[in-house]
């Protein structure tokens, strides 16, 4: 589905006005940066989890979500980044939206790092979650800057609520990309997971029966 | 809605000049996108290797 709604948009999609064919970033950049902000705000969810009600598995699922999200932010920045070349005149700009992106990606690496510091792993578990849910706040942020500050980056084309601004023949293959990427990730979230939770419970008996 | 945006293989490439930008992007994301489900399918049959020497009889 993701190579469907990628070459729709790059061989078959119109040229855009203004922008001409520089725009076809936006088939991997808008999907990128929708998923790096989901990716945390699952983490989110699932840090709530494992402190208010010690759940392992959310645990788990966070150290597993991480480095997807680092990756498809990284994506994103960098997507971003080449496409502020022909369309800005530069790659990089501190602006609120660039830069809270930023911040999200130093605050995956960030998780990361915190949990790789400790050889108690149900403790480094703990200091994951708290810091995830101080993270969040970032979330927001990210998603409200083009509205709180005047920035460089332009303002959302489409939205959940309120329509797209953005013509169908554009519009149709970057919905396709989006959802393609989304089920590519949930594809290779199962896979890391799988692998971390086969680490982390390697002396159940459980595990040795499944392997 | 679906003809094609180019004339030829050499337009696609090139893109009006922007094809650089273009295709470097998305060659790059689709090498990380690909490395990282074998980085992540090598991680599992490590860990089921390592699991299987350990309750392997001695």
């Amino acid at each position: 589905m993701l190579i469907v709604g990628w070459i729709w948009g790059l061989l078959f999609a119109p040229q855009d006005a203004v922008q001409g064919n520089s725009y076809r970033i936006i088939f991997l950049h808008v999907p990128a940066v929708i998923y790096a902000e989901l990716i945390y705000f699952f983490m989110a969810l699932c840090a709530l989890m494992h402190l208010v009600w010690r759940v392992k598995l959310a645990a788990y699922l966070i150290k597993s979500a991480a480095p997807i999200g680092a990756m498809i932010t990284f994506i994103g920045l960098f997507s971003g980044s080449v496409w502020g070349i022909p369309t800005w005149g530069t790659w990089w700009q501190w602006d609120a939206r660039i830069t809270s992106t930023l911040i999200l990606f130093i605050m995956y690496l960030g998780i990361l790092t915190l949990h790789g510091s400790f050889s108690n792993l149900e403790k480094s578990d703990r200091l994951m979650s708290i810091l995830v849910v101080i993270g969040v706040v970032n979330i927001p942020i990210i998603k409200k800057s083009v509205d709180w500050w005047s920035t460089l980056h332009q303002p959302a084309s489409i939205s959940v609520s309120g329509g797209s601004s953005i013509d169908p023949s554009m519009l149709y293959p970057l919905l396709i990309s989006i959802i393609g990427l989304g089920f590519t990730l949930i594809s290779l979230g199962i896979l890391s997971s799988r692998s971390y939770i086969l680490g982390r419970e390697k002396n159940k008996k459980w595990v040795s029966e499944y392997v | 809605m679906f003809d094609l945006a180019f004339n030829d293989l050499n337009e696609i490439l090139a893109m009006d000049g922007h094809g650089v930008y273009v295709w470097s992007v998305y060659s790059i994301a689709i090498s990380i996108i690909v490395a990282s489900f074998l980085i992540a399918k090598n991680r599992i049959r490590g860990v089921k290797r390592k699991i299987k020497i350990k309750n392997a009889p001695s």
